[in-house]
């Protein structure tokens, strides 16, 4: 799920970026810094979208670098179990597959794919169906649903299903639907 | 509040999951080993039920049962944490402490003496049922079964695990490690220990699907196999959940450490058997401290010292029954239990006397700790009794010295170092009566508190009769001193 939510971040700059473009400087390096980075707590940062406030700066001793309080606002996403994603294939082994959501990844296990697909170890590793109608493999896209998650620090992990109603192959390799 | 309805709980128990052949799990089982075990450990944890701490071998004879038998299905009962096993390396001096504490427990009746007393090391093992243990394994066991059925039922189980094929690894994983266990070469998952390739676990119950069924129609069948399994479970396991209920608020019986429960079992012995001497006189006295324990591991020594039954009515003038009373505080006529007596006048006189006690601890200090502690308490009732006669002979001379007279006669053994130890002290003693404190000792309570003494250590099979010499001694030194 995505939030537009307000962050706090302490941003240290090197005094040679200090003159008239000082707070676009801190701008870029906030986005460089935060986006794409994951919480634990929040979530995935997708997204800067503003700067608040820019708090006054405090010289730290002995190095000269510069430390300003920023307040910005920004897009998070932050898997729930439950949750419906739409995500695309990246590995397919015998105990099922991977794929991601954006940032996320999610694995799905053979025994939460549908029952008549059955794993093919061909050149291009996949499950499909035995009249062949529908083959998932690397880079396919699939819906699926979050059964589990684990939640570290600076890490979050899924783990999804395919197993029930309108799950499941949404989009052939290439994105042809 | 009694053991029996945790007896009753381990019966039912070991009916309910050990009734079949107990499954040879772990690596140090051999396969070819198949002897037929099956209710074994029933018989076991039944015995087990009507004793405390029991050597494993007399275990064994006493259920015909070849040690190796036994000590398989104990050791499967340890794993499963019912019980819990100690084993020590000891020598016949060791050995007799526990054979004193098994006379205590089953009234006198001691198991047959060991074919091998030499002073060589054996390795004995004991075993104990852990009733508290039992209560929280079976609730778990049952509360995990349930769960399981449960999950299958709901489709609940999401998350796949994996287990390592490796026998000496056997780590478990679930699908939320995948990211960790993902081989980039292979893309199989791998242990991180052994790097064995990980295979699923098959924890779903085998409910065969009928085949050219539909898949809704298969699942609705595996519903309700497991519904009724899930049943069946409850239904099967009611007595045990009736019992589990009636225990619940009960206290489980616990018996310590070996080491404890021996300290333990040989104590209460030598206070209930001062009890059984006097039975109507000691209960009358012992009246304010409470009704008696339920069982011998709990019982707490209460030892009825001189003046007890006279003064029962002003004990509670004293300080409560528990505090520990500083030795110059006690005077005649106090009733005091052992714990008030005993304790601080073992610390007192390991402060202020420890050069003439050395001599005298010494010989115990080779012996197990729980011998020490006993010798020391010995020593510390006949030091204290010493001082009361000492002190009274000050006072009363000529009919102190008629009392002490009784000492000797009374005397076993006599260890040299002791007498002069025991002496010198008692000398000291004499010398300074002039404290306060002392000077209205009456001097009728002395020959009751050594009486009783006396009585206590030949019920702990004349153990240590050490102590003793101190009377001698001290009578010798005060015949000279006051003739
Ligand atoms: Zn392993």
């Amino acid at each position: 799920m995505f939030f537009h939510i307000y962050l706090d971040r302490n941003l240290q700059l090197h005094p040679r970026h200090f003159g008239p473009h000082l707070r676009d400087k801190l701008i870029a390096k906030l986005i460089q810094d935060v986006e794409g980075t994951c919480s634990g707590r929040h979530g995935f940062v997708v997204a800067v979208t503003a700067v608040e406030t820019i708090g006054s700066g405090l010289i730290r001793d002995g190095t000269g670098f510069v430390t300003f309080p920023v307040k910005y606002q920004c897009v998070v996403f932050r898997p729930f179990k439950g949750e419906i994603l739409e995500s695309v294939v990246t590995m397919v082994n015998k105990m099922g597959f991977f794929a991601e959501a954006g940032p996320v990844q999610i694995f799905v296990s053979n025994h939460l794919i549908p029952d008549d697909m059955a794993f093919q170890s061909d050149d291009v590793p996949n499950y499909k169906t035995s009249d062949g109608s529908v083959r998932i493999q690397k880079d396919s896209e699939v819906r699926l649903k979050i059964v589990g998650t684990r939640v570290d620090a600076t890490e979050i992990f899924c783990i999804g299903t395919i197993k029930d109603d309108f799950l499941g192959l949404i989009g052939d390799p290439g994105g042809a639907t | 509040m009694s053991i029996e309805p945790f007896r009753r709980l381990v019966k039912l128990v070991a009916r309910a999951f050990y009734d079949e052949e107990i499954p040879a799990k772990g690596p140090n089982r051999s396969k070819s080993d198949k002897s037929d075990n099956k209710g074994i450990a029933v018989v076991v944890l039944d015995a087990l039920t009507r004793r405390q701490w029991v050597k494993e071998e007399d275990l064994a004879k006493k259920l015909r049962l070849h040690p190796k038998q036994l000590r398989r299905t104990l050791r499967v009962l340890e794993e499963e944490m019912l019980i819990i096993r100690e084993h020590r390396k000891e020598t016949v001096k060791g050995a007799k402490v526990y054979n004193a504490a098994v006379a205590a427990v089953s009234d006198g009746t001691t198991g047959e003496k060991e074919g091998e007393e030499k002073l060589k090391l054996h390795t004995h093992s004991y075993c104990c049922l852990d009733y508290a243990q039992v209560y929280d394994i079976v609730r778990y066991r049952i509360h995990r079964a349930r769960k399981k059925i449960k999950d299958e039922l709901e489709d609940r189980n999401a998350i796949q695990e994996y287990v390592c094929p490796n026998a000496g690894c056997g780590r478990r994983y679930s699908a939320l490690d995948a990211t960790r266990l993902i081989n980039q070469l292979t893309e199989l998952f791998h242990c991180e220990n052994c790097d064995a390739e990980l295979v699923e676990e098959a924890d779903k119950f085998a409910v065969p699907a009928p085949e050219g069924d539909g898949e809704d129609n298969a699942r609705r069948r595996r519903r309700e196999k497991l519904r009724e399994l899930l049943e069946k479970l409850d239904k099967q396991l009611q007595p045990l959940h009736i019992q589990l209920e009636r225990v619940k608020a009960l206290v489980p019986p616990d018996f310590g450490t070996l080491v404890q429960w021996e300290k333990r079992a040989i104590s209460s012995v030598r206070a209930g058997g001062e009890s059984n001497e006097d039975a109507a006189k000691a209960a009358h006295g012992q009246g304010s401290t409470g009704p008696p324990m339920p069982y011998m591991g709990e019982t707490k020594v209460d030892v009825v010292m001189a003046g007890a039954a006279k003064n029962e009515g002003k004990d509670e003038t004293a300080a409560g029954p528990t505090k520990v009373l500083p030795p110059w505080m006690i005077r005649e006529g106090m009733n005091l239990n052992a714990k008030q007596r005993g304790e601080a006048l073992e610390g007192e006189w390991n402060e202020d006397n420890g050069g003439t006690s050395n001599a005298d601890i010494k010989p115990a200090e080779e012996d197990k700790e729980a011998m020490q502690k006993k010798l020391q308490e010995e020593y510390v009732r006949a030091y204290y009794a010493a001082i009361l006669a000492s002190q009274q002979n000050a006072s009363q001379p000529p009919k102190s010295e008629n009392n002490e007279m009784s000492y000797v006669e009374k005397d076993v053994s006599t260890e040299a170092a002791a007498e002069v130890s025991a002496g010198v002290v008692v000398k000291d003693e004499g010398e300074d009566d002039d404290d306060v404190e002392w000077e209205d000792a009456p001097a009728a309570e002395v020959p009751i508190a050594g009486s009783g003494h006396d009585e206590n250590l030949e019920d702990t099979e004349g153990a240590p009769v050490e102590g003793q010499g101190d009377y001698a001694g001290e009578a010798d030194e005060d015949d000279i001193e006051w003739e």
